[in-house]
């Protein structure tokens, strides 16, 4: 059942590729919180409660319900053009994005080893290649914080990857890295937004010495 | 023969209700299910008139085009029926005669000399170009999946036995719905309600014709309908159902499919013209997806 | 006694110097005939028989030369014959207008070289020896040069020949070196057949790269193809013809040569083949699309044509390498079959483009249209060499292309799994590259053929006469015999893949499969006149009529500026892969403030990007940096003298200090 939404999430990233509406990569990270949700769900071996609760917490509630509610936010406080412009030609961030599912792929099945679940590893992988090129091409810094929790999705699947059980400290990690992360930017594009009148990145150079 | 039947009654009643689904949610009267064949009966009465620009070309074309829409329905099999032509790679014979179809009529659309048509005519190439490798990856990781390389083979060994197959079913139907939409000119690549000349694909290539021709592109674009509603029904009958049963999920999937494409097509915006090319590409991305997941349950990509 | 009848041919060939022009095509096609006869007779022996036929030839450098002829010069021998042959035919109606204009002595070394062309590509793929197979190389280099630059009256074409000849003395340079090298290192025989004690024991990886690039530069692998898109438009349509059907074979025929040599370690080679040829057709199609100018289309064509060759052969290579005998047998096999079919189709392509030039005088597509109602018979033939070019069936493209479509998908089950990616690339290679092939030639066809004229070139235009359309009926037999009833060349085919793959049960199965595809491709055409003869029958009880095109109530200006252009035909594809063909357009824009327009002007230019980076950009480095050093040639007696002094100073200070 895991592989069944494993490669769902791979449709996802395809998605993200395609996408270039606001709204919609707000819609990708909620269902990719649920899909996340469902991979935890089906992967783990015994379940005790206190353990589920958590990542039911951090899944659904963290990456699925708060953190796109305060993009979402931000998004209006801002008032964002509807689509983000990019600076390579969407037709190529899909070929992209289909590379880096196959060389992912590819390097999972290369690593061949047993202290490592390679299933996890495949999306986790292709996910932080490609949250990177999403963050090279887009350039608006709102687009930059979405490709930011593309790359958490990614490394929330590397624990996975290397945890025989879900280690406490990595996922409380991972859970601040985010909300920090969110919040900092969020708090930081309302200073943009009151200070610059743009979200464009390249006014932001302007503040450099 | 039994497949050959049955494909051309359910096209019969395709498009009659994708147009009652349409019609019912804009709140509109339905017309009746067969009223597409009333009008193809009534086009069939009528004359012609040709264009003085055209030549051999377009009396030709359409001749082509349906004749290469009915021998490719002689290729899908159903279920445990067995299909009329069958043998070894004949999936690529289907997919080159139906561009032999469009080829035709895209020389035709040009030979009018009208502008509009050649619209219509430059964007069906483009994209009947871009759609082809969804088809080949499709194609290709089923039969990588069954081992076989024939329709009827395909589709005769699908069993779906492990969680991961239903994922290829699943997408393999997602993405030939949209290979559906793409080949036949629907929604969200075109709206065929609207009817300006500068945003059509296949319903501009067609204002030449008239009469005995027009009636046999209609004819033609529903069995391309029904032909892409048999191979959905393929992943889905099993070839151990007993026999009515399997005739009776037939039919209960191609009115679910044309149902499905009715909401689609009432609900769903078109897509900007020049955001077509991306969007079919995507269809690709997610047969690619197939394939990677066809490697992973043959055990060629080996995780743990 | 054969031999003796060749060699008196080729002294023959002489005589034409002597004949006046009336006489002058008649004796050059006996002389051809002649050829072809003498060189089927091997032919047929070898074939049916399935052996190799050696014959001594001349003496050569102390030791006879000898031809050998196995099944693979045995096929190339075939199609270079049909090929030319079809090209001879048709080369009476296109010279008719030259034969006042040129000098007797212009229009002998014509035909001379066309015969001299006919042999040396002969005697390509049946000699072995080193020498003498790069002197062969170098007369054919030759031969075809001067009947590039047959319209000597241009000046561009005399440039267009010239970097044509100079790139083939780069690729033999390329094969002269290899040759050396494997003669250096093992000291066997300094020919083809040497070369397999090199590959026994060295890694044949590096060697092949030199061999490819060599031969690839005749062949017109990307990037070495720079030369063919301004060789093939500036030639005549009957060189231009022969060239694109067969002369770039002879590449392919070197690398399967040398191929046949290797006995393993072949996945890199095969993987090295797949790609470059994989870029080559895509690359090939692409820069198609974007040309104006008819014959360019038709030679990027061939490039992407020689890409699917490619592809077969490095398919076939990877299956004997990774031991699947379906990839290896059918993909051989469709590369070979394509071989084959490109030589028809193409020449048939090129043979109607050159009628058009003829009757119209112009190569510009945007500037022709309509011309099915003046020429017909050329339009029809058109058509067909465009339906088997885009690879659609009942035509013969489409076989080659179905066999190794068939080699791949047989063989996904049972390859590893970097074989399975490479398989599955390069169907999706495939697929694209057929689909824009469809792309390019229907935009050829509809704009040069279909809607009405756009210029007034078009007037005068009348079909041509019966002479110069009989090789199109030639090849357009060939073509639909090959697209119906494939199985009679199978067997042809068999004998030349045998000696890649001895496995041959996989070919015992695909002939059921092929008969199926007749009998499909049979009831696709029943059923056609069965549409044609129903559609007859209702319209005798209606009414017919004929109207203008529906133009939405907009009846002004010319019709033919309504239509669709062969610019705005690609424009969406150039918007597309904009990096790849360089496609540049020049105008003004409106200005807002504009309320009445002033006239503009919209010019659209394409280049290649491969030529302008690898030839132009460093070709104007090196002038600009040589210009530089033109400093010292002032053009004075005195300045000179004053250099002969320096040298002698110079040679006395370093003897002087025993440095010399």
């Amino acid at each position: 059942m895991t592989y069944l939404f494993i490669m769902l999430y791979a449709v996802t990233l395809i998605y993200f590729a395609l996408s270039e509406r606001v709204k919609k990569f707000v819609w990708l990270l909620v269902i990719q919180g649920i899909i996340l949700f469902a991979i935890v769900f089906f992967s783990l071996n015994e379940i005790e409660l206190f353990d589920f609760i958590f990542i039911l917490a951090e899944t659904i509630l963290v990456k699925s319900i708060i953190v796109p509610w305060f993009i979402n936010k931000v998004r209006k406080r801002n008032n964002l053009k509807r689509t983000q412009e990019v600076s390579v030609p969407v037709f190529y961030s899909i070929i992209v994005v289909v590379i880096s599912l196959v060389v992912s792929f590819l390097i999972s099945n290369h690593l061949n080893s047993s202290h490592i679940h390679t299933r996890y590893f495949t999306v986790s992988f292709a996910s932080v290649l490609f949250g990177i090129y999403f963050i090279i091409i887009h350039k608006n810094i709102f687009s930059h914080v979405v490709g930011y929790l593309i790359i958490e999705n990614g490394i929330f699947l590397l624990s996975l990857a290397v945890g025989s059980e879900m280690p406490m400290m990595v996922n409380l990690a991972i859970l601040l890295d985010v909300l920090m992360g969110v919040l900092v930017l969020g708090v930081f594009i309302n200073r943009i937004g009151d200070t610059f009148e743009s979200t464009r990145i390249d006014q932001l150079s302007r503040l450099k010495d | 023969m039994v497949s050959l039947v049955l494909i051309l009654i359910s096209s019969l009643f395709f498009v009659g209700i994708i147009v009652k689904v349409k019609a019912k949610i804009a709140a509109r009267k339905m017309p009746p299910i067969l009223q597409p064949v009333y009008d193809v009966i009534r086009l069939f009465k009528k004359g012609a008139v040709y264009s003085l620009t055209t030549s051999v070309i377009f009396k030709i074309a359409p001749l082509i085009y349906f004749a290469s829409a009915l021998v490719a329905t002689l290729f899908i099999p159903i279920g445990s029926f067995g299909a009329f032509l069958s043998f070894e790679g004949d999936f690529v014979f289907f997919a080159y005669l139906m561009g032999m179809g469009k080829f035709m009529m895209i020389v035709a659309a040009m030979d009018t000399g009208s502008g509009f048509e050649g619209m219509g005519a430059n964007r069906e190439s483009f994209y009947s170009m871009l759609v082809e490798p969804a088809f080949f990856i499709l194609m290709g990781s089923v039969a990588l999946f069954t081992n076989n390389i024939s329709f009827h083979g395909l589709f005769l060994n699908f069993n779906v036995d492990t969680n991961l197959s239903y994922i290829i079913g699943i997408a393999s139907i997602y993405v030939l719905v949209f290979i559906t939409m793409v080949e036949n000119s629907r929604m969200p690549v075109d709206d065929p309600k609207t009817h300006l000349e500068l945003t059509m694909v296949h319903e501009v290539m067609v204002l030449d014709n008239r009469g005995f021709d027009l009636a046999l592109i209609h004819v033609a674009s529903w069995l391309k309908f029904s032909i892409f509603g048999a191979l959905i029904s393929n992943f889905i009958i099993q070839s151990s159902w007993a026999v009515h049963w399997q005739i009776a999920a037939f039919f209960g999937i191609q009115v679910a499919f044309s149902f499905a494409v009715g909401m689609l097509e009432a609900f769903r915006a078109r897509n900007k013209m020049e955001k077509n090319p991306q969007w079919i590409l995507m269809l690709s991305a997610i047969s690619v997806v197939i394939f990677l997941t066809v490697l992973i349950i043959t055990q060629k990509i080996i995780l743990n | 006694m054969n031999i003796v009848l060749f060699k008196i041919a080729i002294l023959l060939t002489f005589v034409l110097f002597l004949l006046s022009r009336k006489y002058q095509y008649y004796f050059g096609l006996a002389l051809h005939l002649a050829i072809i006869t003498i060189s089927s007779i091997w032919v047929f022996n070898v074939l049916a028989l399935s052996s190799t036929l050696t014959l001594p030839f001349i003496p050569f450098l102390g030791n006879t030369l000898s031809i050998k002829i196995d099944p693979l010069s045995a096929f190339f021998m075939l199609v270079i014959n049909f090929t030319v042959l079809t090209g001879i035919i048709y080369a009476k109606g296109y010279l008719q207008p030259y034969c006042n204009k040129k000098s007797k002595a212009e229009m002998a070394w014509h035909f001379f070289n066309f015969l001299w062309l006919h042999i040396s590509m002969l005697l390509v793929v049946i000699v072995r020896d080193g020498i003498a197979f790069l002197m062969i190389w170098e007369i054919m280099s030759l031969s075809s040069f001067f009947l590039v630059i047959f319209e000597t009256e241009k000046k561009e074409t005399i440039k267009i020949g010239i970097n044509y000849l100079i790139q083939m003395h780069v690729g033999i340079v390329f094969l002269m070196i290899a040759f050396i090298v494997a003669y250096v290192q093992t000291n066997a025989e300094f020919s083809f057949d040497g070369l397999s004690v090199y590959f026994a024991s060295h890694n044949p990886f590096w060697l092949f790269i030199l061999f490819f690039v060599g031969f690839g530069i005749k062949a017109g692998f990307i990037p070495l193809h720079s030369w063919l898109p301004h060789a093939h438009p500036a030639a005549p349509s009957h060189v231009s013809g022969v060239m694109s059907g067969v002369m770039i074979k002879m590449g392919i025929y070197g690398i399967m040569r040398v191929l046949l040599n290797i006995p393993d370690d072949l996945f890199n080679i095969g993987l090295f083949v797949l790609i470059v040829s994989l870029a080559t057709g895509l690359i090939g199609i692409s820069l198609a699309i974007v040309q104006k100018d008819s014959k360019k289309i038709l030679a990027y064509s061939s490039i992407e044509n020689i890409g699917i060759i490619g592809i077969g052969i490095g398919l076939g290579v990877i299956g004997i390498a990774q031991n699947l005998p379906a990839l290896a047998v059918l993909g051989f096999g469709g590369g070979i079959l394509h071989i084959l079919n490109h030589s028809l189709f193409k020449s048939l392509l090129f043979y109607s483009v050159g009628s058009v030039y003829k009757q119209t005088h112009t190569r510009n597509i945007e500037q022709l249209g309509g011309l099915i109602k003046k020429m017909p018979k050329t339009a029809m033939f058109f058509l067909l060499g465009a339906l088997a070019i885009s690879g659609l069936p009942p035509f013969n493209g489409f076989i080659s292309e179905f066999l190794i479509y068939s080699g791949i998908f047989k063989s996904l089950h049972s390859a590893s799994l970097y074989t399975d990616i490479v398989l599955m690339c390069s169907f999706v290679g495939l697929a694209i590259i057929g689909g824009l092939a469809v792309f390019c030639f229907t935009k050829m066809f509809s704009v040069m053929f279909l809607g009405t004229a756009r210029s007034s070139k078009v007037e005068h235009a009348a079909e041509v006469n019966t002479p110069m359309l009989i090789p199109d009926f030639l090849i357009g037999f060939l073509i639909i015999i090959i697209g119906f009833i494939p199985v009679i060349f199978m067997r042809l085919i068999s004998q030349i893949v045998v000696l890649f793959s001895a496995d041959l049960s996989t070919f015992q199965q695909i002939i059921p499969t092929l008969n199926h595809i007749s009998l499909s491709s049979g009831i696709f055409i029943i059923i056609f006149g069965l549409l044609w003869l129903l559609r007859a029958w209702q319209q005798k009880q209606q009414i017919v009529k004929q109207n203008a095109t529906w133009g939405c109530g907009y009846s002004g200006a010319n019709a033919a500026l309504h239509q669709y252009t062969a610019t705005s035909y690609a424009d969406n594809f150039v918007q597309l892969t904009s990096k790849i063909v360089h496609v540049k357009k020049d105008f003004k824009d409106f200005d807002e403030a504009e309320i009445f327009p002033q006239n503009r002007e919209f010019k659209v230019r394409t280049s290649d990007v491969f030529e302008d980076n690898l030839i132009t950009r460093p070709g104007n480095k090196i002038l600009a940096w040589l210009e530089k050093i033109a400093v010292f040639q002032t053009g004075k007696i005195q300045h000179y003298l004053l250099y002969a002094l320096l040298f002698l100073a110079l040679i006395f200070l370093l003897t002087f200090f025993n440095l010399i």
